[in-house]
């Protein structure tokens, strides 16, 4: 099996990586450069736990090859950690108890994070529709929903 | 037995720099090779080891693909690789082509439309689609070359069978073209899954309702039924009758109803025939009756 | 076994939780985030396409050429039964399949990809037997026997399978007389119902990493919810001392049941043993999960209850077909809790159950949130409802009529403790406006309202042990020992509290361990049966004095005075009596000198504790009757109103409400997202979620087919309520909730639908389908 290497950059670093064709994105970030912070919950784009930004948009990072990164840019919740807009969210998550067991935090934590770079003032619909493709099976959504309202500057 | 892989098999990535080198590819390695701009659907047959090519033609190099482009005498043309968020942002689409716009929304959630094209999803062929019906309305037309040059064909045309298309071996898809759409027109996208949103459709009507002097009533109708047949099917008899008589109550239950008599459905996981069949019907009128309330017609 | 007589401040507060920061940041670490370096293997392994066939041969020779392929089990390699309350499983399969997806064969290669290749290599051949998909046809007497040898398996002694059958356990209770009580009875309903499979779908897959080293010390690191149960479990199969075991479990991405007792934990261990020391990592795909492992038994239900024209309950005959699938070594308790608790939480004088658990060769039925409670109401709160109409009396009114009150003796002859749930039901229906009737909406919609009620004990064996320690740091911070794992529902945090709580110290000054570690934390019997706060707790409790007694003693010697004049408070020891303090940093290691550096008073200190309830008896085998069947139950209600279009028969939930009496809410805010969470896992599993089989083959194994609630699903309106009638050995009356919030919601909202429609489908999942055919019969 023969690797080709490719040159992308990742949470603001440069990296240059040998990988196969067939290698997501996905499994790229967490065997290759140790970025566990994004997860594998169903590897079909259904889920949302593997979401990252390429090129400041959200995407199902198994549903992206690797390859397919070269020249272009992603950020993981580990880089995207240092922005002032995902800290208050992720603070506003903490307050709301709005995480439990913490699996598809990251995931979700993205698309709320590029949900308001795109869109401020997010209203309840809006909000609902960019967390469609996130699932989260312990805390029922309502808590994530009302930390992503708070957060876009909507009181309760 | 589903056998459950890890991952995707092996195959070897290929990035073409123009159409011509992905047709000319394709020509060179018959059999062996899927062209995929977004690869949302591609992927997934790969992984669940339905699909071996050899080669993955990774069409988002080719430039001239990502664009959108908008005219006021021919219309929309989207490219290949164009993404249906892409469509979401595209001002022309919301304000010309409502339809189509709504139906793009409801596909998958965010981040799928960040990757999913709209031509991709055309050629992937699901009966289920949600953009097909819409691009079917407004009269889509394909752009499509292949290495013996470019044809351009009705999307009419274009669906063979459950993922099957026209397509040719050494053939892609490079933009689709919408006409701008009929004047006055007012359409709808009903579709129903099994969750409020973001599930499959698993019956859906795209009903698209116009000024037309050339008609009996005024009005002309184009309604496509998908997720109900092998391929989208228009519910001919339905646009007859109300071609006749315009939007009535009664016209309105009749087409509906032939709407149900039409449509072929099947039993699967999903969902019952009969009760897809039912559904073509109740989606179809509420499709009627939303346009007769944007056409401010009280039926 | 009670906490200190005066609340602490912690307690009844609803503090941040301990672990949210780093899961918030992507850093904490779950299983497949261990790093392992290059040495590591990954497994895959081969499935049984059949639902019951004969093994006739395995030939791994190719497999074992591939180049990169280190190992190849199957099981040829080890004899062992496993299993929790009856050893009917191996490791691998052995001489037969039973299920589509059982592991027939393992192989280790350095790349997933080459062990995905060396499974093609692998030839089986397979003598196909007939097929059992249903219990009811499992329990017929020609059926065919998918476990000959039940009579030669290991079981614990309260359970009772019959060999030569394929009943794997069967629970009766036998209380009164029901026969002679039906005709007296002024209202009888009579209902059979099905309530089909469905998947816990955590979030995290399961996954397991397993090494053995050179003295043949095995180290598993899984995402598990029983460390100490799976070393145990495998020691046991594998005739090893739990000692040589280690279990290493990081945070869980999601249990509800499919990863307490073990699963697929054993296979990378089996193939772990021979690759000379290097580790071995088994990750299921979501597929895998689907259909591989635990999913939640199907139940056919088969009520008859009967009341007097008073409305009291007088009769509830109640048969249960547990679907409990190829293996039961965990379902046979499934099916006991059913048999126990099969009353629902009411006071009937005269009952008769029969609980059976079949074997089928449907996937392996596990504990799934609520160990049975949310079939078993399915079925008996719909009967109270129909019930209730039949003499026309106010569904509400009925319930509160029959529902289980402190004293009443219960359906095994336990006497019941206090219970709020009266008051439960009495905060849900003031919530849900029961009285209010709802206004007309359009001509296609349909509005409706409807409540259950609901009791879950833990369900464990009599004797599940707890155990904590208190390791004090040089600075008198604290280093929490618990195995309570931590899967979501804050049980770090309530740790912490209890014993900050306890203690005399500030909540941040503990630090609860982690990851747990068989080699070095505490023994705990599993995270299950919503037992943690309580049982946990109250190991916590005793380790807490423990160490406020060594602190005490200490002191009290320096300062040359009684320890009972000494309190902690706030990390300070304080004398009542001459008011000296001494903060503990200042000696909570190193000790305290003595006048003039005379020598040294203490040393390190080290608290311990434990909790185990000494007074569940057995039951008898026949009656089902003993004096204390289970520890205790948490009650409560839950309310829907919901509106559906009958156009298309879908179904919309617009309110929710929900109570339950936990005693004591140590942290409400956790206690209010255990409730809210379990709404919409509950709603979910009403409207949308089952396993559809064909002929023993999952259909829909992955997101796309099996859907599960999205934002877009859920109420607009979801009120929670906290009821706390405190629990005689809970620490400060602390009751467990972790399961119950998701119990009652498909009854609740099939007695809504019969409200709105007048109709009754005969089980989950309400889909609107189902609706739209009932409602267009012809």
């Amino acid at each position: 099996m023969s690797e080709r290497q490719i040159r992308l950059m990742v949470n603001g670093n440069e990296e240059i990586l040998s990988v196969p064709d067939h290698l997501s994105l996905l499994r790229l970030l967490r065997d290759k450069l140790a970025l566990t912070g994004t997860k594998n919950g169903c590897e079909a784009g259904e889920c949302g736990a593997c979401t990252v930004l390429l090129d400041g948009e959200p995407v199902n990072s198994c549903l992206v090859l690797a390859v397919e990164c070269e020249g272009h840019r992603v950020d993981t919740i580990e880089g995207l950690s240092a922005e002032p807009v995902m800290q208050r969210l992720q603070q506003e998550f903490i307050d709301m108890n709005a995480i439990q067991c913490g699996f598809c935090t990251p995931g979700m934590l993205i698309s709320a994070y590029a949900l308001l770079l795109r869109n401020p003032h997010a209203d309840d619909h809006a909000i609902r529709e960019a967390l469609l493709g996130n699932l989260c099976r312990c805390t029922g959504y309502e808590r994530i929903i009302t930390a992503v309202k708070t957060a876009a500057g909507k009181d309760r | 037995m589903l056998q459950p892989y890890p991952g995707y098999p092996e195959f070897e990535y290929v990035k073409p720099l123009s159409i011509e080198e992905a047709v000319g590819f394709l020509k060179d390695h018959p059999g062996q090779s899927r062209p995929y701009a977004g690869g949302t659907d591609c992927f997934m047959l790969l992984r669940d080891r339905r699909i071996h090519p050899k080669y993955l033609l990774d069409l988002k190099a080719i430039s001239g693909l990502d664009q959108i482009n908008f005219g006021n005498e021919n219309g929309l043309s989207v490219g290949a690789s164009v993404t249906l968020n892409q469509l979401c942002r595209c001002q022309a689409l919301a304000e010309h082509y409502p339809v189509l716009a709504a139906a793009v929304r409801e596909v998958g959630g965010y981040q799928l439309r960040s990757r999913a094209t709209l031509i991709g999803n055309l050629c992937n062929a699901s009966p289920c689609g949600d953009t097909i019906g819409a691009c079917l309305v407004y009269g889509a037309l394909m752009q499509i070359v292949g290495s013996s040059g470019k044809r351009s064909l009705a999307l009419d045309c274009f669906f063979l069978g459950p993922g099957k298309t026209v397509l040719r071996e050494d053939e892609i898809v490079s933009s689709l073209d919408l006409p701008l759409p009929p004047a006055g027109c007012a359409g709808a996208y009903k579709s129903i899954g099994r969750n409020k949103l973001g599930d499959l459709a698993i019956a859906a009507v795209t009903a698209l309702g116009y000024p037309d002097a050339a008609s009996p009533s005024g009005f002309s109708f184009r309604i496509a039924l998908t997720a109900v047949a092998p391929t989208v099917i228009f519910a001919g008899h339905a646009q007859e009758i109300l071609a006749e008589k315009g939007l009535t109550v009664e016209s309105i239950e009749n087409a509906a109803a032939e709407a149900g008599r039409v449509c072929q459905p099947i039993d699967d996981i999903r969902a019952s025939a009969a009760y897809r069949r039912a559904m073509v019907a109740v989606l179809t009128r509420r499709a009627l009756l939303s346009i007769c309330d944007q056409l401010h017609i009280s039926p | 076994m009670t906490a200190s007589a005066k609340l602490p401040d912690l307690v009844g507060e609803s503090v941040s939780r301990v672990d949210v920061r780093e899961k918030a940041r992507g850093s904490a670490v779950f299983t497949d985030d261990v790093q392992f370096g290059p040495n590591l293997l990954h497994a895959r392994i081969k499935r049984s396409p059949y639902p019951h066939a004969l093994i006739k041969s395995i030939d791994t020779t190719e497999a074992e050429k591939l180049y990169g392929v280190k190992a190849v089990a199957t099981g040829a390699d080890f004899d062992g039964r496993i299993g929790l309350y009856l050893q009917d499983k191996h490791i691998f399969a052995r001489g037969r399949v039973r299920f589509v997806g059982e592991a027939v064969a393992g192989v280790a290669a350095i790349t997933e990809q080459i062990a995905e290749q060396a499974l093609e290599l692998i030839e089986v051949e397979y003598e196909p037997l007939p097929a059992i998909f249903h219990p009811e046809q499992a329990i017929k007497p020609d059926a065919i026997l998918i476990h000959p040898d039940l009579g030669e398996y290991g079981v614990a002694n309260f359970i009772f399978p019959k060999p030569g059958t394929n009943i794997s356990n069967h629970f009766k209770v036998r209380k009164g007389d029901v026969e002679k009580t039906w005709k007296d009875c002024a209202a009888v309903v009579e209902r059979k119902y099905y309530i089909p499979h469905i998947q816990h779908v955590p979030l995290e897959t399961h996954v397991a990493v397993a090494q053995v080293d050179q003295s043949g010390k095995i180290t598993l690191w899984s995402s598990s919810q029983s460390p100490f149960a799976q070393r145990d479990l495998i020691a046991k199969a594998l005739g090893m001392s739990p000692g040589n075991i280690r279990v290493i479990s990081n945070y869980v991405g999601g249990g509800f049941g499919c990863k307490a007792g073990v699963t697929m934990e054993a296979l990378p261990i089996i193939l772990a043993m021979k690759t000379r020391g290097r580790p071995v990592k088994l990750c299921l795909t979501r597929e895998e999960e689907f259909f591989t492992n635990f999913v939640r038994q199907a139940l056919v239900i088969d009520l008859k209850l009967g009341c007097d024209h008073a409305g009291n309950l007088l009769a509830m005959q109640n048969t249960m077909y547990w679907d409990g699938g190829a293996y039961t070594e965990y379902g046979v308790n499934i099916t006991r809790a059913g048999g126990y608790s099969s009353t629902g939480p009411y006071d009937i004088p005269n009952v008769k159950t029969d609980s059976y658990c079949l074997y089928t060769n449907n996937t392996v039925g596990g504990p799934y949130r609520g160990f049975g409670m949310s079939e078993l109401h399915t079925g008996v709160e719909q009967c109270v409802d129909e019930l209730a109409d039949a003499i026309g009396m106010d569904k509400v009114e009925f319930r509160l009529r029959n529902v289980v009150q402190g004293g009443d003796i219960l359906a095994t002859g336990m006497q019941m403790h206090p219970t709020g749930i009266k008051e439960c039901i009495q905060k849900v229906t003031e919530a849900i406006e029961w009285e209010k009737p709802l206004p007309a909406l359009a001509p296609n919609k349909k509005h409706g309202k409807g409540i259950a009620v609901m009791w879950k004990a833990p369900a464990m064996p009599p004797n599940p042990g707890s155990s904590a320690t208190i390791k004090l740091n040089e600075d008198g911070t604290i280093l929490l020992g618990v195995s309570g794992q931590e899967i979501g529902q804050g049980s770090f945090t309530v740790a912490a509290q209890i014993a900050a709580a306890e203690l005399g110290v500030p909540l941040e000054s503990i630090r609860v361990g982690g990851p747990v570690d068989t080699d070095y934390s505490p023994y705990e019997w599993q995270t299950v049966a919503s037992r943690l706060t309580w049982s946990m707790g109250n190991a916590i409790l005793a380790a807490a004095r423990d160490t406020r007694r060594q602190i005490f003693e200490i002191v009290a010697e320096a300062w040359k005075e009684n320890p009972d004049d000494l309190d902690l408070i706030n990390g300070v020891v304080i004398s009542q009596k001459s008011e000296r303090e001494i903060p503990l940093k200042d000696f909570a290691v190193y000790g305290i000198p003595k006048a003039n550096f005379a020598g040294w008073i203490g040393g390190p200190i080290y608290g311990r504790g434990r909790f185990m309830p000494t007074y569940v008896t057995g039951l008898d085998k026949e009656t089902g009757q003993g004096e204390r069947a289970v520890v205790h139950y948490t009650t409560g209600a839950q309310a829907f109103e919901l509106e559906v279009d009958t156009e298309t028969g879908q179904i919309e939930i617009i309110k929710a409400a929900t109570a339950f009496d936990v005693g004591r809410a140590i942290n409400p805010d956790l206690v209010k997202a255990q409730m809210e969470g379990g709404i919409v896992q509950g709603l979910s599993s009403a409207l949308f979620e089952q396993m559809i089989f064909k002929d023993g083959v999952m259909q829909n194994p992955s997101f796309v087919d099996y859907r599960i609630a999205t934002t877009m699903d859920l109420p607009t309106k979801v009120e929670t309520f906290i009821v706390e009638e405190p629990q005689d050995d809970g620490p400060w009356g602390a009751r467990g909730v972790g399961e119950h919030p998701m119990v009652p919601s498909v009854a609740a909202i099939a007695n809504a639908i019969h409200d709105a429609l007048g109709i009754r489908l005969d089980g989950p999942p309400f889909t609107a389908e189902k609706i739209y055919f009932a409602l267009h019969k012809g």
